[in-house]
Formats: structure tokens, C-alpha cells, sequence
């Protein structure tokens, strides 16, 4: 991965930071080690680090709750602990997730996912807890708690304020292994837990440093809060939400099977076919072989499409029988005491949540794809785009499917059968479209005119009888609608396909073939920042023609030898085209030799990707460095006597500064979550691309 | 082919007449190529043609005249679909012909044999088999005598191909009619680009101005007030957002473009024709190779975008800012010593001048 042997892999070091910034030092040194020695074991971990047991195992624990590690599971006689990844690199899409959710289904939903992010998983009860504290007499004392928390806003999250929340759920949630057990808070560290979390709804503020940072980001969001009333008016509205985000993907239930590594799953898979299908021996034919890859990839699917199942909510029964029913026994087997004040307890309150790591891809794709087409047909067709997409969203559970089967040979590929929820029709968009949108914007008058009928086009393209966007009839708009993806069908990209006339028109979106255009566009637009046209139009001219010598890329890009050189060498030094010489005598001599030049786009994209979470992590150093900087002056402005009276304890000088370092800090993170929207289009949209 | 003998066929044409009268005993096989001169040029005779120009008696006796004029190069013989046939030379190239040593006159036929496609002397010395130093010196002297011309392949730039000099060498070896001196002619290139783009964004786009849906004035206060309702108001959760997309300015003084409602895509033939009917290219023609070639390059430069299997269209972006994405617009995409930089030591994060510039921040000294 990284070009210099002595350097630490990149992406460890990127998830070390975030890890840090987001749960404390002690987190991010048992993460660390992790990190640098792979799949480790409790003691391992000890051995490599200078922590003794208790530390490590907050540490684990706080990362377990973030789905931040993997572990192996109750089964095996010692427990492997190893690195997420994905969910690890995810840390830094926290303010993100909840600005696209906010869009989507409001404030009080992003204020939900929010939670969800910052304390990992959460069980439902504890979320009625926080939002609907069950004695009401304890809201003096969460005004201390909120004290607390704003002290440890300024302390940086360390780990002891996470370690309550995740404390108090995971004596419940049965994915912590045994052998942290130990580290289970007793009954009052249980109770400080929900009012700490309880703090936290009542204000934004004592989310903690790593949370405001990363929160940042959602700047509208923040806005948001401020206009519209996040707060809860119910507890019923509460699970409306909730179960709204569980429908449409956006959160999922936990399960053990989610702690286990991409590896223990497969050995626990492959186990269970060998078991069930081949009666315990493992198979040796190639066919066998190949059939057991199968039932395994099915299997693996199989599961994971059950993480995804919603639910059975049961609330729709009154709040008095509710109580009365079922949910008293689960209480008592449980052994936890709900206080009633605050609605009923539901079976489903024991239901652990999360987030969903792969639907954030989803809409992030989404958000992607709208700008790019704003870019290149304009907002109102690009408004009409993300109409579409989003209808799309909701049944779109993940970007691209990485457990497809290998073809089977032999086999005619049979047409592709579209499922009806991946298609959606002019009409359904038409009727979603404010009224007062001006759907005619961004089109040809003529078409304009051949639609309405009424009137002309004027010479100088002028409608003789303009058309007011709100006194359009709905077949009309429809046909509009129409026009406008139809210029989306025509784009080289093929933002649609056009799929049937139902609903006026019907239409489906190949994804996969606009996130390798995506791919594509991110790594020219990187090197036309770096080289300019010429650069460009070299990556072109090798894609499309493939490997070409010195006379074909002449030829193919219409330049003399000479303009070309220096760019071919430039391009070739940065990693993104390659070159290669086949030698036509014995002798290898370079003047009897071809020199061929290409460009692979999947060494493009890897490249682009690796620079971009170097570039990521030097954003993070430099905001570390620069806090440095200012470490006194800022220590001074968060005691407690100085916070409310910067004015007055502050001087002139001390405040410009103070000021400085937020421009710079807020100009820092929004840079690091523009290279975050690289790094989704780059890995998270597709497949490994088969190069050429 | 024929063409370029004509301009040294007319002194000859003369010469012919001059002598006629004044020369009254012309020998039969001057008569012979008296009468073939008379055709037009470049004519070429069959054995039929040249009997029936009566001035042979017999078969044989055409035979010895034919073979008295090939012998002092004043015709040439040739093979049209296995039938033998003849070509009128000018007595002036004769003349030089009948001056020439065998072994240029070998070297000759071999090039006079490729014609406009040209030879490359490697494969001439193969084909004829002479040494190295007289083929050098051969073909010196045939230049000399302006007999062959050399010109640099366009194919393989270090090759020298070799053609008679009446000759004018074949796209194969000169290129296109992009291409000058064996090279690519950029400045025409560009301007043949520029035309062709705009003939394109004619054919594809519309230009439509502010104002060209002028549905009733705007008033603000009225809109501010509704956006007002519209954030505060409680908003379902199923619905798009309360934002309302931006609108762009009705001056009639701007305008933009627009992709045209299904319009004739141009095709490299259709630009083709359309490009040789203004006859820019001066004398040349465009060929639809030729202009795919162009078109092809234009989609490179990203003037162009193709829309299906052989149309084009013009690439119109809605925006003009120039935004790239989160990694070059940060100091690290463009750096010029990002990959000598390290979490410590001379180059870091820490101790970055183009973090301190772009962040007005000091950096550390190192």
C-alpha cells in the first residue's frame, strides 16, 4: 500500500486519528495496536501496548459499541479482536449521515441518527429513556449532568464518557464477548448513563468535542435545530421515527453474526455447508468445490438480507394494554425495572439499532450523482434527478452487490429482469414536484411549445404565450417531466434508461455503469487540476484506444511527438498511466523496442484513492497542529469563568484569534469532508474494476 | 497518374509538329508515337489500339516498333489484367532515361513501379540487390536529375521513401489533410476545430435568452413570505424539501444554451460534406476518416460528447466554476512534493508552506 516500506499502511493511520478524535486516547491506543499488529487476541494486545487488562478492555468495549472492531465470537475458546474498516473509516462521515438524513426525513430523525452515531449501538428502551427520562423529578439533576458534559466537550472525549453510554448497553446486547464481561457497569453507572444521554438531548452542546467536530459539517443542519423544534412531542412520534428509518434502511437491528470478520464468517459459513450439504467432509472435485462457493456466497447473502429485515412493531396497540401484556414478563426476565412514567414499555424495546453503514453509501451516491448532473444539465433537471433518485433510494438497500454469484458457464446470460421497485415513472416524479416548480426551465422552447400547444416560438426563441409553471395540468407536466429525463437518457452517461410507457414513461437507472463514468471523472478532474487539458485529453486518448506506442498517441490525439512527451512522462511519475517496453530483437536494445503507454483505471482509482486519504490525514495533522498553536489561549477560553464572558476576560487580541482558529479549523473539516465525498466515489460506488 | 506528364508533353507535342514538315522522313516508330501523343494524355494503348493507328503493316513489324520505342524509353510497357499495354514517357524524360547507368535504371523501375505509395530504400536495396554504396549513390544521382523525389514517411518518421518526382505522395506517407511536413499543422488544426464546433453547437443547441418564458412579475416580498411558511411550516417527512430550487434571472440580456429537442446529431459524414462544401480546406478535401479522426480528437478535448455509435454532440455545461474535488482543491492534490511528505521530519503537515498560504497561518520553521 504505501510506496515507503518504513511508513505506516495509510487508511491505518487515517482510522487511528479519527478514532482518536472521536473516542479518546484510550480508545485509539488499543486501536492502534490493532492497527499496526492485525487480528489479535486480549492478551496480545496487552503484551503489545503499555495498557494493563482493565484499560484494554474499556477500550475494546468502546470500540465494539461503534462496530468500530470485529470480534470472533463466544464460540472459540480465546477471542480475536480485528479492525472494521470500513466502519473505522466511516468515523469521519459522522455529520454527513446526519445531514442526509436530514434532508430526507427532517430534524428529529437526524437528531435520532445522530445519537446513534456518536453512542454506537442503542437499544430502543434506552432511546425512550433519553428522549423521555423516566422520573421527572431527575431533571434538576441532569442540569449537573450537562455541566459534566460540557466539561468533557472542552476535555475532548476520553473514553470514560463514551464508556457509560456503551456500559449501559451492553449487559443487554449480547455482542460484547465474554470475556469483557467484567467491565459491565453495576445498576448506578446504568442509571448516570441514560441521564448522561439525557443530557445530550436536551442540548447539542455536551455531545463532546469529536462529536461537535464532526457534526460541524452539517452546518444547514445546525440551522435546522435551531429553527424547527427537534424535540419529541411523543413518545409514539419517537417510534414513528424510528420505525420509519428502520423501513427504509437507514437503521438496522444489531445481531451477534454482525461482530464477526468478513474471514470468521466465512469459515463459520463454509462450515455450515459443509455440514448440511456435504455431510461433514469437505469437498475435493472442482464441481463440488464450486457448488459449496455458491451455497456459500447464497448463505452469506441470506444473512445479510435478514439484518436488513424490518421488525415486527407491535405498537400499534393502546399504551395500557401494552403494559399489561407480554412486555411485564419480558421486564422481569430481563430483571430491568422500567419506570412506566414515560409510555409504555414495548417488546420491541429491547431491539438493539444502528446505523447502516451501506445505505449512507446510497444516498451519499445520490447527492453525488445530482450534482453532477446540476453541473451538466442544469438544477432543474438535476432537482427532478434527485426526485427520482430518492424514490429509487428507498428500496435500494446498498450501492453495488459484492457477494454476486460468478456467472454459471454454459449458461446463457438471461435477460435482466428489473424488479418493479427499481423503476420509476414521469408521472409519480410529476406528482411529487412542488406546484410552483418551473418545470419548463432548462428545456427547448419548442418542446416547450409542442407539449402545450399553445402559442409559438419566437425568432428569437421567445415564447409568444409564456407558460406558467403553475397553471400546468398534470398530463402536461408529466410530458415535461418526460423532456427533462429524456435529457438525461441522451447524456453520454445515461443518467436513465428508458424502460417502458407505464406511468407515461418508465425508467431505470443503471448504476453500475454511471459509478465507473463517476470514477472516471474524479480521476480526470484530478489530473486536469494537476496538468491541464493536455493531461486529460492523454487519459482519453489510452482508455479509449487502449495500449498505444509514441506514432499511435500522436495519431490519436492529433500532436507532435514532442507536446506529448513531457506529459506521458509527468502522468507516469503521479501513478496514473503506465508504460512498458516489449523489446522486438534479442538484444533489448531501447531503440529497437516498443514503448507502449496506458492507463488502467483501476490502478488510477487505487492511486487516487491512497493520495486522497494521505491528503486526508495531513488535514488531520495540520488541525492538530494548528490547536497546538493555540492550546493555551484555548484552555483559557473554556474555564468554566471565561465561557458566556469572552468579552470581558478575553482581550481584543485573544478573541481574533480565537475567531482565526475557528475559520481555520471550519476550513480544514469541510476540505476533509469534500475528500471524504472523493473517497465514497472512489471505493464505495463499485466493484473492483477488471482492468483491461 | 496520368496528370503530371502533361506539362512536359506539351513542348514535345510541338517539338512533334516542328518536325513534321521540315523532317519529312519520320521513321515509323516516331510516326507511331507522333499518333499515340495525339490522345489525350496518359492515355494507355493496348496492342488493338496501336494497330489500328495503321502504321505498322503487320503484327510483327508493330512488334519491332514498339520494342524500337521501349528501348529508347519512350514508352513503357505495362500489364493491364494479364493483357500487355503501353504508356507515352515525354522525350524529355527519355532523354534523361537513355542517359541513366543500368543500375539507376533499375533503381528507377523499381520506384517508378510503386508509385505514389513510395518505396523505402531498405526495401528497394532488397528488391534490387545492390550494395549500399551504389544504392546511395544511384539514387543521389536520380535526385539530381529530378527524377525521384525522397519524402519522410509519416508512418515510420525514420524512413525515407522514395517516388518519382511528378508524383505527389499518398496520405500513407504525407498523412492527412491535418497533417504538413510529415507533422500535425496545429494552427490549422485549431482553426478547423473551432469551426466545426460551432458548426455543431448550430446543429445541437439552442440559445435561449433570460426571458424566454416571461409567466408574470416576481415579487419578492410575496416570495420571501412564502418561504417563510414554507421553512417554518410543519413539513411531512415524505416530501422533498421545502427548498425551492434556484431561479435563475429573467434578464433578456442573458442567455443560455440548451441541448435542442431531438435534433439531427451530426455524424462525421455530414460534418464532412458540410466542411468541404465551405471549402475551407484549401484544395483539399476532407475525407470521412479524416473527419472522424478530428471529431474523435474533439471528444478527447472534451469539445465534443458522442451520444451513440457515430453522433456528436457539443458538451454544454450548466455551471462555469471551476470545481474539481476535495483533494486537488486542498493544498495536497497539487503538491509538488506530496509524496516526499511524512507525518515528521522536513516535510509535514506541521512544517507546510502551501497549508500556511492557503490557510494564512504560520508554519513551522524548520
Amino acid at each position: 500500500m504505501s510506496y515507503n516500506q518504513r511508513e505506516t499502511p495509510i487508511l491505518a493511520e487515517l482510522c487511528t486519528f479519527l478514532v482518536e478524535d472521536v473516542y479518546g486516547e484510550l480508545a485509539a491506543r488499543v486501536y492502534s495496536v490493532l492497527a499496526r499488529h492485525g487480528r489479535q487476541t486480549l492478551a496480545a494486545i496487552a503484551r503489545a501496548s503499555y495498557l494493563n487488562g482493565r484499560q484494554i478492555k474499556y477500550g475494546l468495549v468502546i470500540l465494539l459499541q461503534q462496530h468500530v472492531i470485529f470480534h470472533s465470537g463466544n464460540d472459540a475458546l480465546v477471542t480475536y479482536y480485528e479492525i472494521d474498516w470500513q466502519s473505522s473509516y466511516a468515523l469521519v462521515r459522522l455529520g454527513k449521515v446526519a445531514k442526509l438524513v436530514d434532508d430526507r426525513f427532517g430534524s428529529k430523525a437526524a437528531d435520532v441518527i445522530s445519537h446513534l452515531l456518536t453512542f454506537g449501538h442503542t437499544r430502543i428502551a434506552d432511546f425512550k429513556e433519553a428522549y423521555f427520562p423516566a422520573d421527572v423529578a431527575s431533571d434538576d439533576d441532569s442540569n449537573d449532568d450537562i455541566v459534566n458534559g460540557t466539561g468533557l466537550k472542552r476535555k475532548r472525549a476520553n473514553g470514560t464518557h463514551v464508556n457509560e453510554t456503551s456500559a449501559k448497553t451492553n449487559g443487554i446486547v449480547n455482542g460484547v464477548p465474554s470475556e469483557l464481561e467484567d467491565v459491565k457497569p453495576d445498576p448506578s453507572s446504568l442509571t448516570n448513563g441514560a441521564h448522561a444521554a439525557n443530557g445530550i438531548s436536551k442540548s447539542a452542546k455536551t455531545n463532546g468535542n469529536a462529536h461537535e467536530i464532526y457534526m460541524d459539517g452539517a452546518v444547514d443542519l445546525g440551522d435546522g435545530l435551531e429553527k424547527e423544534d427537534t424535540a419529541f412531542a411523543s413518545v409514539d412520534e419517537l417510534y414513528d421515527v424510528l420505525q420509519l428509518l428502520i423501513q427504509r434502511g437507514w437503521v438496522r437491528t444489531v445481531t451477534e453474526s454482525q461482530y464477526l470478520s468478513p474471514g470468521d464468517m466465512h469459515d463459520k459459513m463454509q462450515q455450515e455447508t459443509i455440514d448440511q450439504e456435504f455431510s461433514g467432509s469437505a469437498p475435493t472435485g472442482t464441481k463440488d468445490k464450486e457448488k459449496m462457493h455458491r451455497a456459500i456466497l447464497q448463505k452469506k447473502r441470506h444473512m445479510r438480507d435478514q439484518w436488513l429485515e424490518v421488525p415486527r412493531f407491535s405498537r400499534k396497540r393502546s399504551a395500557e394494554t401494552a403494559s399489561q401484556n407480554g412486555p411485564n414478563k419480558r421486564i422481569k426476565v430481563n430483571g430491568v425495572q422500567h419506570q412506566p412514567t414515560a409510555g409504555a414499555a414495548l417488546p420491541e424495546d429491547d431491539l438493539v439499532i444502528r446505523v447502516n453503514p451501506e445505505k449512507i453509501a446510497v444516498a451519499m451516491r445520490t447527492e453525488q450523482l445530482v450534482q453532477l448532473v446540476e453541473q451538466r444539465l442544469g438544477s432543474v433537471t438535476a432537482h427532478i434527478y434527485q426526485i427520482m433518485l430518492r424514490m429509487l433510494e428507498n428500496n435500494t438497500p446498498r450501492c453495488y452487490e459484492n457477494l454476486s454469484e460468478p456467472p454459471v458457464a454454459g449458461e446463457a446470460a438471461n435477460d435482466i429482469h428489473l424488479e418493479p421497485q427499481l423503476l420509476v415513472d414521469a408521472r409519480a416524479i410529476a406528482k411529487k414536484l412542488p406546484r410552483d416548480f418551473d418545470v419548463c426551465e432548462g428545456l427547448d422552447p419548442n418542446a416547450v411549445v409542442s407539449i402545450t400547444r399553445r402559442g409559438h416560438v419566437r425568432s428569437s426563441n421567445v415564447l409568444s404565450q409564456p407558460v406558467d409553471p403553475n397553471r400546468i395540468g398534470m398530463d402536461h407536466r408529466t410530458e415535461l417531466v418526460d423532456k427533462h429525463i429524456r435529457l438525461l437518457a441522451e447524456d453520454p452517461l445515461h443518467f436513465a434508461t428508458w424502460h417502458s410507457r407505464a406511468g407515461f414513461s418508465q425508467w431505470h437507472i443503471e448504476f453500475d455503469e454511471i459509478a465507473k463514468q463517476l470514477i472516471q471523472a474524479e480521476v480526470e478532474n484530478t489530473i486536469f487540476a494537476r496538468k491541464g487539458a493536455l493531461g486529460v485529453k492523454l487519459i482519453r486518448a489510452l482508455r479509449k484506444k487502449g495500449k498505444l506506442d509514441e506514432r499511435a498517441t500522436c495519431n490519436a490525439m492529433m500532436m507532435s511527438a514532442n507536446d506529448i512527451r513531457g506529459i506521458v512522462n509527468d502522468l507516469t511519475v503521479q501513478g496514473f498511466v503506465q508504460t512498458q517496453e516489449i523489446p522486438k530483437v534479442e538484444r533489448r536494445e531501447a531503440k529497437h523496442s516498443l514503448h507502449l503507454v496506458w492507463y488502467d483505471r483501476q490502478r488510477a482509482r487505487e492511486k487516487l484513492l491512497h493520495d486522497t486519504y494521505k491528503g486526508m490525514v495531513r488535514i488531520l495533522q495540520r488541525i492538530a497542529f494548528e490547536r497546538e498553536k493555540i492550546q493555551p489561549l484555548l484552555s483559557k477560553a473554556e474555564r468554566s469563568d471565561v465561557i458566556g464572558n469572552e468579552e470581558k476576560w478575553l482581550s481584543k487580541g485573544e478573541l481574533d484569534a480565537l475567531q482565526k482558529w475557528k475559520e481555520v479549523q471550519e476550513k480544514l473539516l469541510l476540505q476533509l469532508f469534500r475528500e471524504d465525498d472523493l473517497v465514497a466515489t472512489l471505493r464505495d460506488f463499485h466493484g473492483p474494476l477488471i482492468s483491461v | 497518374m496520368a496528370a503530371p506528364v502533361a506539362p512536359s508533353m506539351v513542348p514535345k507535342e510541338e517539338d512533334a509538329t516542328a518536325q513534321g514538315p521540315s523532317n519529312e522522313i519520320v521513321s515509323p516508330a516516331d510516326a507511331l508515337y507522333d499518333k499515340c501523343a495525339q490522345r489525350s494524355q496518359g492515355t494507355v494503348f493496348f496492342q488493338r489500339d496501336l494497330s489500328n493507328m495503321q502504321v505498322a503493316e503487320t503484327m510483327a513489324e508493330l512488334t519491332v516498333l514498339l520494342q524500337e520505342l521501349c528501348d529508347r524509353h519512350l514508352m513503357k510497357l505495362m500489364t493491364l489484367e494479364g493483357e500487355p499495354c503501353w504508356k507515352l514517357r515525354s522525350r524529355s524524360d527519355a532523354d534523361k532515361l537513355r542517359r541513366l547507368t543500368p543500375d539507376e535504371r533499375l533503381l528507377y523501375h523499381h520506384i517508378d513501379q510503386v508509385q505514389a505509395e513510395g518505396i523505402w530504400s531498405k526495401a528497394l536495396r532488397a528488391r534490387t540487390n545492390v550494395t549500399q554504396q551504389v544504392l546511395t549513390k544511384c539514387l543521389k544521382s536520380l535526385e539530381s536529375k529530378d527524377l525521384v523525389q525522397s519524402v519522410m514517411s509519416v508512418k515510420f518518421p525514420n524512413r525515407k521513401m522514395y517516388l518519382l518526382k511528378h508524383l505527389k505522395p499518398s496520405e500513407d506517407i504525407a498523412g492527412g489533410p491535418w497533417q504538413s511536413d510529415g507533422d500535425f499543422d496545429t494552427a490549422l488544426i485549431d482553426a478547423i476545430s473551432s469551426a466545426i464546433a460551432q458548426h455543431i453547437e448550430n446543429e445541437t443547441c439552442i440559445k435561449v435568452p433570460g426571458n424566454w418564458n416571461d409567466y408574470g412579475q416576481h415579487d419578492m416580498a410575496a416570495e420571501i413570505a412564502h418561504k417563510k411558511a414554507q421553512v417554518q411550516g410543519v413539513q411531512d417527512i415524505e416530501d422533498a424539501p421545502a427548498v425551492k430550487p434556484y431561479q435563475p434571472p429573467r434578464d433578456p440580456s442573458t442567455s443560455k444554451l440548451v441541448h435542442k429537442n431531438s435534433p439531427q446529431y451530426p455524424t462525421a459524414t455530414s460534418v464532412a460534406t458540410w466542411l468541404n462544401s465551405k471549402e475551407v480546406l484549401r484544395g483539399k478535401t476532407c475525407r470521412e476518416d479524416d473527419m472522424e479522426q478530428l471529431l474523435e480528437m474533439m471528444v478527447l478535448d472534451g469539445r465534443l460528447e458522442k451520444i451513440s455509435g457515430t453522433n456528436y454532440r457539443t458538451v454544454l455545461s450548466a455551471t462555469d466554476k471551476t470545481v474539481y474535488n476535495g483533494f486537488v482543491d486542498a493544498p495536497c492534490g497539487n503538491c509538488p512534493v506530496f509524496d516526499l511528505c511524512s507525518d515528521e521530519g522536513e516535510i509535514s503537515a506541521r512544517t507546510c508552506v502551501y497549508f500556511g498560504q492557503w490557510l494564512e497561518t504560520q508554519s513551522e520553521e524548520v
